[in-house]
């Protein structure tokens, strides 16, 4: 949704950034986060469909939970809450199991 | 394969701590984390923690973890963003996910700290993206700072509900309510205290019905419940909000546990299927110990404590030291801290395993608010919790828990000298500084304040109650700004008010233009006049009202009207300010090209 850039306790750890792909497009990301705060903080909440076409997000942010699973870089079910994203990395919502065999 | 004498499963508090005190004791440590940091939630804490300072009370749970971190020593391994797998009988497999290989790995000893996970409840579209569990959020908030809503409703108000209320609207974010399906709040006074003052709402006896959108959540509909927690038609509120957290509890990560043939037994007071452990921490299994939420879901101190235990009894099974003492000295600290009341549950759940022991403590609160008209703080903490830092941080000795932390403290106003560094310490940030008559017709109040925006020295600003309602004004006098971040600031408030307010609200900065073209506002007009700005023309040069594009036809009769009343002149009065050509913007080169013409 937003970043927050002024915070009473907390400062920012990183102001380096890197160029990732959702779905084809660039978007900017912070060294060191996870994908899916780079995905939330683009606006980005929708992280795929299930099986029967429901919206899905993330939901725990620890890797406990498996509800942010993607597809990055040609590979399906990556816990994007625990994965740090890198400089071109390539991100898709992933529908289902996805089609990509794994 | 690797070998090491001890595997430590999940690097958080519990799992840390076990490292530090086996590896001090010279024992060969791999710490296995699937994050991509240690310190499991603690980095995620930014609130100050109870306890004493002997496990880092009033310190903040993001520098715990550093400070954690920092005690390892060179016998420990660390491997991040790696995943145990599974445990065999001979055999524990990883899974390395930044080389995407596994590995295996011999352990003498297993020490599982693998935490626990969200509580997951159910009601219509839980599935949406925008219903998040509250560590979630959390997570993206304060380890990663990215906001994921702008308005929240909150599930739940034990601790964690509670807390990451507040620290949502320290993030900046609003919290539309906190809905609680019991008919009382699950989590520390002082932490409900905290949001109250702020004003939101806590619904009791309220739960979410249904989440609200298509993609994603767009608001929430609450209903309340009946003493069997069902449903009460026709009490559906409907908030609109765009991210709904679910505070409903924690689930304990039994999976490796269960695999390693630890007997898994269902103590719903622990958080539902828990392995069996001893006192040391030891399961049925011989050399397989767990500490932290997985033995049960609590909190971090008590996990440390319990770490800690095992890494001590851990390293007294392969060194052959006797380190009894230190073992029993901790499971002496952890007695007391499951003494008060908030431990009852617990203690019940753990009698399960092993009998429980409590330790006395007072419940006697504090009678007297002090002498009128001295300086004093005024400690509004009434539940019996285990914390201290108001007696160990008080430099007179004038603030008493007293031998069981979980005792109230009381204070001795005479040896109080009033320096406040009580009110910046306290963990709950429960404790105020009151002054009546500090000049004539005005009290002082110090609060202690974590929000952004901090106010100026001077301001005005609207002064709260413990209910968050707006009681009077107040003037900032002073700020007190402290490296852990708690400032104190100093209220002026009018006579009679030191006891009732309790919190501030920063005026915002309203958008009622009085010049469009230079973007004045009347507030700005305001506080120009009250600083001897009398006349149009001082204030055209103060704040450029106008001397915008338009040439002052929007603003200068309102500037004269406000300058009317704040001053009770006529316009009659008034000097009307000066009119000079051009009376529209002309360019220079046409005026330049003009006198060319000439030629």
């Amino acid at each position: 949704m937003s970043r927050i850039f002024e915070h009473p306790i907390l400062m920012r750890r990183s102001a380096r950034t890197v160029r990732f792909y959702f779905e084809g497009k660039e978007l900017e990301a912070v060294e060191g986060e996870t994908v899916a705060a780079a995905l939330i903080a683009n606006g980005i909440d929708v992280f795929g469909e299930t099986e029967r076409g429901k919206p899905r997000g993330f939901f725990c942010a620890i890797g406990k939970c498996s509800s942010c699973l993607m597809i990055v870089d040609g590979e399906p079910n990556v816990r994007v809450c625990i994965t740090p994203v890198k400089e071109g990395m390539k991100v898709q919502r992933q529908f289902g199991r996805s089609g990509v065999p794994w | 394969m690797v070998k090491t004498q001890l595997l430590v499963v999940g690097g958080g508090p519990a799992g840390l701590c076990g490292a530090i005190e086996a590896s001090r004791r010279g024992v060969e440590t791999l710490i296995v984390d699937e994050g991509v940091e240690l310190g499991g939630q603690l980095v995620k804490q930014t609130h100050k923690f109870f306890g004493h300072e002997g496990f880092y009370a009033s310190v903040r749970g993001f520098e715990i973890a550093k400070r954690l971190k920092d005690q390892l020593n060179e016998h420990v391994k660390i491997m991040l963003q790696t995943t145990v797998t599974g445990i065999y009988e001979d055999v524990v497999v990883l899974y390395d996910r930044q080389n995407d290989v596994p590995l295996e790995v011999q352990a003498d000893y297993i020490l599982l700290a693998t935490g626990a996970s969200e509580r997951f409840i159910q009601f219509e579209n839980n599935h949406l993206p925008g219903v998040y569990g509250a560590g979630a959020v959390q997570t993206l908030m304060n380890q990663f700072m990215v906001l994921p809503g702008r308005r929240f409703l909150m599930v739940g108000s034990g601790n964690i509900g509670l807390i990451v209320s507040y620290q949502l609207l320290q993030a900046g974010a609003e919290v539309a309510a906190i809905v609680e399906i019991a008919d009382r709040i699950g989590g520390y006074d002082v932490h409900l205290r905290k949001i109250k003052r702020f004003g939101i709402p806590v619904l009791l006896r309220h739960t979410i019905k249904k989440a609200l959108g298509q993609e994603k959540v767009s608001g929430a509909i609450v209903v309340q419940v009946d003493e069997n927690f069902q449903p009460i038609e026709g009490t559906e509120k409907e908030f609109a909000v765009d991210a709904i957290c679910i505070a409903t509890g924690l689930v304990p990560s039994v999976e490796l546990a269960a695999m390693a043939n630890v007997k898994i037994e269902y103590v719903p007071e622990l958080g539902g299927f828990v392995p069996y452990r001893d006192q040391n921490m030891r399961t049925n299994v011989e050399n397989i110990f767990i500490a932290g939420d997985l033995a049960g879901i609590e909190e971090a101190t008590t996990a440390m404590i319990e770490g800690r235990i095992a890494g001590l009894t851990i390293a007294q099974s392969i060194t052959k030291a006797n380190l009894s003492r230190e073992i029993e000295s901790l499971q002496r600290e952890l007695i007391e801290f499951r003494s008060g009341p908030f431990s009852e549950k617990v203690r019940r759940g753990l009698a399960k395993f092993f009998p429980q022991r409590v330790v006395e403590y007072s419940r006697e609160p504090q009678v007297d608010s002090g002498p009128v008209g001295k300086l004093r703080p005024i400690i509004e903490c009434y539940e019996n919790i285990p914390c201290n830092p108001c007696q160990t941080s008080c430099p007179t000795g004038a603030i008493v828990v007293g031998g069981n932390i979980n005792s109230l403290p009381k204070i001795d106003y005479e040896k109080c000298t009033g320096c406040g560094i009580c009110v910046s310490k306290c963990p709950g940030l429960a404790i105020f500084m009151v002054q009546e008559n500090v000049e004539p017709g005005f009290d002082l109040v110090i609060v202690p304040y974590e929000m952004l925006p901090v106010p100026e020295e001077g301001e005005r600003v609207i002064a709260l109650d413990r209910d968050g309602k707006q009681v009077c004004e107040a003037q900032v006098i002073r700020i007190v700004r402290f490296p852990h971040k708690t400032n104190l600031v100093h209220l002026k408030v009018p006579a009679g008010y030191a006891t009732r307010v309790r919190n501030f609200r920063v005026k915002k900065q309203e958008n009622v233009f009085v010049c469009k073209c230079e973007e004045v506002t009347l507030e700005d007009i305001e506080k120009a006049i009250d600083l001897g700005f009398t006349d149009y023309e001082e204030l055209r040069r103060y704040l450029r009202i106008g001397m915008g594009m338009c040439g002052g036809r929007t603003c200068r009769s309102l500037v004269l009207s406000i300058l009317s009343r704040k001053l009770g002149k006529s316009p009659e009065e008034l000097l009307k300010g000066h009119f000079r050509p051009p009376v529209m913007p002309t360019k220079f080169e046409s005026i330049l090209r003009g006198e060319s013409n000439e030629d």
